[in-house]
């Protein structure tokens, strides 16, 4: 893309609101396209954009509404007052995205698949967590919280995800499990969400083996701003009499509040917020704290530096398993999905986590921007019932240059390095169960090229990760990547292989606990995962109202980290037990078609069908993998009236197949997942209230054993904007 | 086109409120696998580490077919909770046939390798029509329940009192 003129050229300002055709505000995205100055517009869809001064191009734009492109006449000090209105549009081509190859591009110049989801989205569902927004994405699936992107993660209790979490480009895995806190960052703050589908090591290293979440957090408007959002909802009690388990309805209520002030060249915005939910089961209460802030500081055009930082505090009660026959009075029932193993009771974790994050940003030259950045990323949890704990402290370092030769997007150069440094204090990950200390350290540098040929743009790159732990036990990871995307009347095509990897984390390494009744043991011995992902897809309008995007995909993947039976011998007696430890133990296939078909017949409605077919195979025992489900079919819609707005979601998740620990939930009743999704919402001026009942049929279903997927919730979202 | 479009949409619409209307979900079971009440009798020796309730489809009459039961070695999860005098119980076992369905204590110290020493019959269920044999169970699908019977810590058996021959 074209990048900012050089400074010292006159301003003038731009000025507005963006609306819909529907005249609802729009947080439309404007950017001075010859001169690199960008903006935001607020929730009542007013903006203020700085331009250089003489003729400036203006682009307005905004996912799902068809761009509009504008030129302006400015002398140097003025200011001119323009409104925009934005159609909707299943065709809009110029969405931006800054994930898939590290900078600013359009969704169709991305090589793997990218999913959005937008602070429209967001809103309209009125989420309380930022997973609940981007579970229904095309091709992701949460499974009791572990984030899946075509199948990529399965379930392992929260340790070590195959999908790499950023929060504005910033890592926030956890250190020590390498799992992620979906609560990390309130939702108020989030913009909107980019999921990159498919091994993304090439760029980001561990963890992006099967994807890439990345939250993007709004922009600070400039002048005086603030929004109060307050929630308040029920859980529904159980279907049958049998399961009855309280004499009351559950409850939820939460509130959060923005306030934020920006001038030109400085600006910062602060949220704070809290939340209580009693559960839908037996032990299940819990209770958050949360803030975030963000300053920003913009000394002169082309240079921005930022500071951010989120702390939230969660505690809450834990419902391991359900209760089954012999494990608490079932009274006569096999099972009591909404009660608890008695051997879970008391079960509670208090978690408190928090990141800050410094970055510099520089356009130096029309061709040339370079970012740097640091950040420190602290997981600090307490588990009673089993008692352990564990702090990690993640420090982490990235400069990563862009140079668009010539000014244009025909030839892009993304390189970078980035390092890491990890210690974990832990009892369950420490010393053999006794508290002790890890470090880890990782140093990677990498590259991307991207050529255009004609009307192919080609893309090649690699990463070379080297991790060390313990100072003693080293790795070097390679990971390369190619891929191309090529425009054409059938819409633009994309293809793209490459590797991806996790390295074990020091939970999986050192981990020493107990776990349905065996002793586990740690691994300091374990090796990275790996997989090698493919990927042909394409996307285009294929009419004046509807758009499609569909990919074939396909992963191998090795040594693949899963915990394992093995039996320890005495050396003394000779006698022998049974434990469990982590090992690389499975080959696997992963493959199938991700498609996704989005419509906009008439302005005020919108409707998206997405579809994943996955087939995935365990190579090593010849069996399906654990944990993933063929089918995933989800349907969305929305309608517009004036200042109504009604909409639902419905999603198909066939049965799961196959579990892990087979031989002991094997038997469990398992189900295919139908749950259906309501929403309705009234906006005028700055005031809008939505009504949210999630698994509106109370459908009774469960992903991973003896753990009950959320019951109907019924919750009322009132938000206020200044 | 929007017409057809729309004629699309509202068929979408059907098949979704077709697939809604079936609603399979979980739903309350009375018995999955094996399930029925044991009643005990006296005390848990002090010893105890913890007495679960298997099932064999074939009559274990040797060492070499002592860890045949159901659910597998892994799935002793669920010790019975000691102490009552009667407890519901569930084994998650599949369809088939089970010649001897029991209940086993576990002593401290058990291991693989000292099964013969630390393992022992403490109640089996049996056939109604000769209560000195044990009884067979047919499980079907969802399961099979009332196999009920009774633990007696007092009346205990080594695994070698059913081999052939049976030890000393």
């Amino acid at each position: 893309m074209p990048l900012a003129a050089a400074s010292g050229q006159g301003t003038s300002l731009l000025f507005g609101v963006v609306r819909d055709t529907l005249g609802q505000p729009v947080r439309a995205n404007l950017r001075d396209v010859s001169g690199g100055h960008e903006t935001t517009a607020d929730g009542t869809g007013r903006y203020r954009l700085t331009v250089i001064a003489g003729t400036a191009v203006v682009r307005v734009g905004y996912v799902g509404l068809r761009s509009i492109v504008d030129t302006v006449v400015l002398a140097a000090g003025d200011s001119l007052e323009r409104d925009y209105r934005l159609e909707a549009a299943a065709v809009e081509l110029q969405a931006t995205i800054v994930t898939a190859a590290k900078h600013s591009q359009l969704l169709d110049q991305s090589v793997t698949s990218v999913a959005l989801v937008s602070d429209t989205d967001l809103a309209r569902r009125a989420v309380s967590t930022v997973d609940e927004a981007v579970n229904k994405a095309p091709g992701v699936l949460f499974l009791n919280g572990q984030v899946n992107i075509r199948g990529s993660s399965g379930f392992v209790e929260g340790l070590g995800s195959r999908v790499l979490l950023l929060v504005d480009g910033v890592p926030a895995n956890q250190g020590d499990r390498g799992g992620i806190d979906w609560d990390m960052v309130p939702v108020a703050d989030v913009d909107h969400v980019e999921v990159v589908k498919g091994a993304g090591s090439a760029l980001y290293g561990s963890a992006a083996l099967g994807g890439v979440v990345n939250l993007i957090t709004h922009d600070i408007p400039l002048g005086l701003h603030g929004q109060f959002r307050a929630t308040g909802g029920t859980y529904a009690n159980p279907p049958y009499d049998a399961w009855q388990f309280r004499d009351y309805t559950g409850g939820l209520a939460g509130v959060d509040a923005t306030g934020s002030y920006g001038t030109e060249t400085l600006r910062g915005s602060l949220t704070l917020g809290g939340r209580h939910s009693d559960g839908y089961r037996e032990q299940d209460r819990s209770n958050q704290w949360e803030t975030s802030g963000r300053a920003e500081w913009v000394p002169e055009s082309g240079t921005r530096v930022t500071a951010s930082g989120a702390w939230t505090s969660h505690q809450y009660q834990n419902f391991p398993t359900w209760c089954v026959a012999g494990a608490c009075d079932t009274r006569g029932q096999a099972y009591q999905p909404f009660m608890i193993d008695n051997s879970g009771r008391g079960s509670y974790t208090r978690s408190n986590k928090g990141y800050v994050a410094a970055t510099l940003d520089r356009t130096s030259s029309p061709s040339f921007a370079w970012q740097v950045r640091g950040s420190w990323l602290r997981t600090h949890f307490t588990d009673a019932n089993p008692d352990d704990w564990s702090v990690a402290n993640r420090l982490g370092a990235e400069a990563r240059g862009v140079l668009h030769l010539g000014g244009g997007d025909d030839r892009v150069f993304t390189v970078g390095i980035e390092g890491a440094h990890t210690g974990t204090t832990s009892d369950i990950f420490g010393d053999s169960g006794r508290v002790g200390d890890h470090t880890e350290i990782e140093f990677a540098p990498y590259g991307e090229a991207e050529q255009r040929i004609g009307r192919l743009m080609l893309t090649a790159g690699a990463r070379l990760d080297h991790v060390i732990v313990d100072d003693s036990i080293a790795t070097t990871v390679a990971s390369p990547r190619i891929g191309a995307v090529m425009p054409s009347a059938l819409g633009t095509w994309r293809a793209s292989a490459g590797r991806g990897f996790r390295a074990p984390t020091l939970a999986e390494r050192y981990v020493t606990t107990t776990a349905f009744g065996f002793k586990v043991v740690p691994n300091p011995d374990l090796r990275p995962e790996t997989a090698w992902s493919f990927e042909v897809g394409n996307s285009g309008a294929f009419a004046s109202w509807g758009r499609v995007d569909a990919a074939l995909f396909w992963t191998e993947a090795r040594q693949l980290i899963e915990p394992a039976f093995i039996v320890f011998v005495d050396p003394v007696t000779h006698d022998s037990t049974p434990e469990i430890q982590i090992q690389n133990v499975s080959r696997a296939r992963l493959r199938g078609l991700d498609a996704s078909v989005a419509i906009t017949p008439v302005p005020a409605l919108t409707a998206t069908l997405a579809y994943l077919y996955l087939d995935s195979r365990d190579l090593t025992r010849d069996t399906v993998l654990s944990f993933r489900p063929r089918h995933l079919f989800t349907v969305s819609s929305d309608y517009r009236w004036r200042s109504w707005s009604v909409g639902a979601d419905f999603r198909y998740t066939s049965r799961i197949e196959r579990i892990e620990l087979d031989q002991i939930f094997g038997q469990d009743p398992r189900v295919p997942a139908r749950v259906l999704d309501l929403r309705a919402g009234w906006e005028r001026g700055p005031v809008s209230a939505r009504l949210l009942v999630t698994n509106a049929l109370n459908y009774m279903y469960n992903f991973v054993p003896r753990t009950l997927e959320p019951v109907r919730t019924m919750s009322v979202v009132a938000t206020w904007t200044y | 086109m929007i017409a057809a479009m729309r004629s699309r949409v509202a068929r979408a619409a059907l098949a979704v409120v077709a697939a809604l209307a079936c609603n399979d979900g979980l739903r309350p079971t009375t018995c999955s696998g094996i399930c029925g009440t044991v009643t005990f009798n006296g005390t848990a020796p002090e010893s105890t580490q913890a007495v679960f309730v298997v099932a064999y489809h074939t009559f274990p009459h040797s060492r070499d077919s002592l860890f045949n039961f159901q659910p597998p070695l892994g799935a002793l999860l669920r010790p019975l909770p000691l102490g009552g005098g009667a407890m519901f119980y569930d084994i998650p076992v599949e369809a088939g046939r089970y010649e001897w369905v029991l209940a086993v204590w576990v002593k401290q110290g058990f291991n693989l390798s000292n099964a013969d020493s630390t393992l022992r019959e403490a109640g089996y269920y049996r056939d109604p029509a000769d209560t000195s044999q044990p009884g067979v169970v047919t499980v079907s699908t969802p399961g099979t329940a009332a196999v009920d019977f009774v633990v007696d810590f007092a009346h205990m058996h080594p695994p070698c009192h059913y081999y052939s021959p049976p030890c000393p």
